[in-house]
């Protein structure tokens, strides 16, 4: 019970929950009685206005009008300016989150494009530097360690200004390089005989300890004395032994030796003894071409092991070139054999045959084109050593277009111009990112500017197209009022569906939190003794539960999980509202365990009710006003939390919108200062719904109880 | 007295064996592949001197993970109690280690802006009851409902944009400027105090409503009490009545939540600390919890548990001590 003092001065007496309170219904009866007698005085002293006729009836019409206590709550609402305002907002709010976007034509993943003249890199002319190779025999073979390092000998040879070199491949075969003109080079194969070898030592037979078997080598030449020489080397465990004047050594491999001749004479293969030869051979010391009388010879020395071949001719297995073809009209296909020709005809008389047609090769500054014998006035294909592509690469440039920069190139490259600019009609796409065709399906073309540019021999082709691109970080425009976000997606379409997010997670968290609080705090209080011990040690255990953190671990774990967003946002409420109904248990508690001693308990336990109606039918009900105050107030506190946790990254993913995620998309120091037209709204946004529920948690709360204030 | 403070100190360690308990048991329930995950990914770090199967044995011997629940609490709670909580896996240093290096910014931070925002909330919040429905009142409570409203990340936003990018004043992150090394000892305390400045304010702001509210509903209690009215019609001054008879008792309720949110200002801010890139125990806790690193933040979410606690039984203590009306049962 507590004293209060009404507005005359007067001391009441109101029980400790205001809600239910008789005394504040009997003193809105007494105002208005005193206030009706008031009235009735004033009446007679001014001579009864309405006459003395006029008849004190007991009807309906002469009742009172008393004010329910709800009533009552409510009227003391509304005279407090700070809930009234809150209210307002709460309810703009919820109409802009959740009705306003029934109308609004934009949903919360829709991308917005939005067309923009922007120069493009629309192709890039380079010159090429790579040797392609044309094998004038598919059958032949070339070692890939040759083919690699073609492009770095042929360099090599330009920077020395060699006109030919020579090329060994890991098998022992040369090639030779060498120079057609500037872009074309020729590879021959060089075909060579085993001429003689040296071999340093060589197997000349195996002796066997067990039964004394003797077996030469197939070349060995038998010498007198052999044998005995050996079994008097084994006997001794010598290592070497000589017979005949040669010098021989021994290899023990278990019972079994094996003896070499140690030699450093030269073995013939079909050749004649040749002392200069191997003169000359004897002081290669890895590889190479040794010219003897009027042939050449390659020596090759491995260890000590030296093998002579003798070149016996070569053959051209491969033309190098570094041109590259593109053929005038597509349906013209040009085969490797084609190209081949082609090259090969430059270095020849510029004519070429194939498949039963003549073609000639003709020269235009660095380019060549081929014309189809017949026809000298549009040539079938050409080729030059410039590479014309799309910037990415695709080779899908009309003949003409590449005929044209080639030739401004050539200007360019004449007049030592950094710059060129030409006009030529490109293809331009539509609003679906897609080409327009007109009725007979050729593709539209615009005239464009084209402007070239020397980037160090790298000549790119730009062009001002227009390009259908993500509208991101658009200002506010008529179309969007709050302008787009990084991904192109409608702000204020977002804030709108962050904010029915925000208040939905809010709503439930809070409501089941409550709920959870109601049966446990409810039956801590009303039960007493070991259950409410129990209950209120396990909300003890709750409190001390570090929220914020938990959440972090929990928002870290999902993302490790990769688990969808709506999966999130369920898993976040509950863990939420399990977390947070310590406050509401406490609360309730409290509550009946104060209700439960007063007399309209009493006299609930007295009629004999059950106890489930004496909960749920008079004591839940008295605990209500408290609730709502807290729910309230939980509200803007759940919101906070969500929020923040959605801006930590943690909380609801994108795409679907939160409050909390939409500042953090701007989060860097860059995006805060230029898109403040994003981030202030929607933090303002979180700041006033907080706020209302605040204020209208603080009303609600004064009109409840009113022995605090008002 | 004793007999009470036992009794509370009792409660406190039932509660900490259940909340550190809770806190093991998810923990516990990460998901292995989780776990082994993390453990490979900070195994990979520049620096890191343990491969990830060194990381997870260490954590098994530490925490008991492949001992049953019950089994596995025991180890890690016998571990803790002789003040061995392992390695922190993000920061490659044992936990009191790190603990050590960083909780002394997170308790100066807390400390200043508890002062300030007692020394700015409690006048505020008197003066608005002392004249209800004025002018003075409505502001102080709509302040004071704003800085309960704002999220830290928010006010934290707008404070950088104001004076860091718009003002230049402060910089927008870290506590270091970029001569630090060049800088004599007082140089570098006061760059740290200037670094430290928005941090504070932030603090200052989002703490200071509530207090405000705190004092003002507690201050319009004590003003409608009988004594009050006693005091009054004694024909006391109202200087007098204010500062000896309402302002005395305002205190009781004051001095109770300052003090039971002592131990708090060990506590650090999370989101303050680690959206200004203090490398406070906040900072480095949530850190450790984004990229998994399990020791720290056991040791951090146990370490909160225990301030709590703390809290709670120096808040109940004080209340026993400073009303003597309170009878301790």
């Amino acid at each position: 019970m507590a004293i209060y003092t009404d507005k005359d001065g007067r001391d009441r007496v109101v029980p400790d929950s205001g809600y239910q309170s008789n005394a504040v219904v009997r003193k809105s009866i007494h105002l208005a009685l005193k206030e009706r007698e008031l009235k009735a005085r004033e009446d007679l002293k001014n001579g009864g206005n309405e006459g003395p006729d006029k008849e004190l009836t007991l009807d309906d019409s002469e009742r009172v009008k008393v004010l329910s206590p709800g009533q009552l709550v409510f009227k003391r609402f509304i005279t407090n300016k700070l809930a009234i305002v809150g209210s307002f907002i709460l309810i703009f709010m919820f109409t802009f989150s959740f009705i306003v976007p029934l109308v609004y034509p934009y949903s919360q993943t829709q991308i917005f494009y939005k067309y923009d003249n922007s120069v493009i890199d629309y192709a890039q002319a380079k010159e090429r530097t790579d040797y392609s190779i044309y094998m004038v025999d598919a059958g032949e073979n070339i070692h890939y360690s040759v083919k690699n390092k073609l492009t770095a000998t042929i360099n090599d040879m330009k920077s020395k200004g060699l006109e030919e070199l020579s090329l060994e491949d890991p098998d022992g075969i040369s090639y030779r390089i060498d120079r057609e003109d500037d872009y074309i080079y020729s590879l021959y194969k060089v075909s060579s005989e085993l001429y003689a070898s040296m071999n340093g030592t060589a197997k000349y037979a195996t002796y066997s300890v067990v039964g004394k078997k003797l077996e030469y080598e197939e070349e060995s030449e038998p010498v007198d004395g052999f044998e005995n020489a050996l079994q008097a080397a084994i006997k001794d465990k010598a290592k070497e032994f000589t017979a005949g004047g040669m010098t021989f050594t021994l290899e023990q491999v278990k019972k079994t030796y094996n003896v070499y001749l140690t030699s450093d004479a030269f073995t013939y293969y079909g050749g004649e003894y040749d002392a200069a030869l191997e003169a000359l051979a004897r002081n290669v010391e890895k590889s190479e071409v040794i010219e003897s009388g009027n042939d050449k010879y390659l020596v090759t020395n491995n260890k000590g092991a030296i093998t002579v071949n003798k070149l016996m001719g070569e053959e051209k297995v491969a033309l190098l070139s570094t041109y590259v073809f593109d053929s005038y009209d597509s349906s013209f296909k040009i085969s490797d054999e084609f190209m081949l020709l082609a090259i090969n005809a430059v270095t020849e008389d510029n004519k070429f045959e194939k498949d039963g047609k003549s073609y000639t090769v003709k020269a235009e500054g660095e380019e060549r084109l081929i014309y189809e014998e017949g026809n000298s006035d549009e040539p079938v294909a050409a080729f030059s050593t410039m590479v014309i592509r799309r910037y990415n690469g695709e080779d899908s440039l009309e003949f003409a277009y590449k005929e044209k920069t080639r030739s401004i190139i050539e200007e360019m490259t004449a007049n030592n111009q950094r710059t060129a600019t030409f006009t030529w009609p490109i293809a331009q796409v539509d609003a679906d990112g897609l080409y327009t065709y007109d009725e007979n399906g050729d593709v539209i073309k615009d005239d464009r500017t084209v402007t070239i540019t020397d980037k160090n021999g790298s000549f790119v082709m730009s062009v001002e197209q227009v390009v259908y691109l993500i509208d991101t970080f658009s200002r506010p425009t008529k179309e969007h009022w709050a302008g787009t976000d990084g991904d192109g997606m409608d702000v204020f379409a977002r804030m709108m569906y962050g904010g029915r997010v925000s208040l939905m997670v809010a709503f439930v968290v809070v409501i089941l939190e409550t709920i959870l609080g109601i049966i446990m705090g409810g039956i801590a209080g009303y039960f007493g003794g070991w259950v409410d011990n129990l209950i209120m040690r396990m909300v003890d255990i709750f409190y001390c539960i570090p929220s914020m953190p938990i959440l972090i671990i929990l928002g870290a774990m999902f993302d490790a999980l990769k688990l969808r967003p709506i999966v999130r946002i369920t898993w976040l409420m509950v863990i939420l509202g399990i977390l947070g109904w310590s406050g509401v248990a406490r609360l309730v508690r409290g509550q009946i365990l104060s209700l439960r001693e007063q007399e309209f308990m009493v006299a609930a336990e007295a009629i004999g009710l059950k106890n489930r109606k004496r909960i749920f039918k008079h004591l839940i009900p008295n605990v209500m006003p408290q609730l709502i105050v807290t729910a309230t107030s939980g509200l803007g506190g759940t919101i906070i939390m969500e929020s923040t946790l959605s801006f930590l990254g943690l909380g609801v993913k994108h795409p679907l919108a939160s409050w909390g995620t939409m500042i953090n998309s701007v989060s860097t120091a860059e995006a805060m200062k230029a898109y403040t037209y994003i981030w202030v709204p929607v933090g303002l946004l979180i700041c006033l719904t907080v706020i209302a529920f605040n204020f209208v948690g603080d009303g609600l709360r004064d009109a409840f109880d009113p022995k605090m204030k008002r | 007295m004793a007999k009470f403070i036992v009794k509370r100190l009792g409660l406190c360690l039932l509660i900490f064996f259940f909340v550190t308990f809770i806190i093991y048991v998810l923990e516990y329930c990460l998901p292995t592949s989780y776990v082994e995950k993390t453990a490979l990914e900070l195994s990979m770090r520049p620096g890191n001197t343990k491969s990830a199967q060194q990381w997870i044995d260490e954590l098994n011997a530490q925490y008991g993970m492949d001992q049953g629940i019950i089994k596995g609490y025991a180890i890690w709670l016998s571990n803790s109690a002789r003040g061995n909580y392992g390695d922190s896996w993000a920061q490659t240093m044992p936990v009191t280690a790190l603990f050590n290096k960083c909780i002394w910014y997170s308790f100066v931070m807390g400390a200043i802006a508890f002062v300030i925002q007692t020394a700015i909330a409690i006048p505020l919040g008197v003066a608005a009851a002392r004249k209800q429905y004025s002018i003075m009142d409505y502001s102080v409570t709509v302040i004071a409902l704003v800085g309960i409203s704002m999220p830290t990340f928010f006010v934290a936003t707008v404070l950088k944009l104001i004076f860091s990018v718009k003002l230049g004043w402060f910089e927008l992150v870290g506590m270091q400027g970029r001569n630090y090394a060049t800088l004599d000892a007082a140089g570098r305390f006061w760059d740290l105090a200037h670094h430290l400045v928005l941090p504070i304010m932030t603090l200052i702001i989002i703490g200071i409503g509530g207090l405000m509210r705190y004092t003002r509903t507690n201050m319009l209690e004590v003003l409608n009490s009988d004594y009050v009215r006693t005091a009054r019609a004694k024909g006391l001054p109202e200087k007098k009545v204010i500062s000896h008879h309402a302002f005395r008792n305002t205190l009781i309720p004051l001095v109770t939540i300052l003090g039971g949110s002592l131990p708090g200002l060990f506590s650090g801010a999370l989101i303050t600390e680690t959206l200004f890139g203090i490398r406070g125990i906040g900072y480095y806790a949530y850190n450790s919890m984004v990229v998994g690193d399990i020791p720290f933040t056991m040791f951090y979410l146990a370490f909160i548990a225990i301030l709590t606690l703390l809290g709670n039984l120096i808040s109940d203590i004080l209340y026993a001590v400073v009303d003597p009306r309170v009878r301790i049962n």
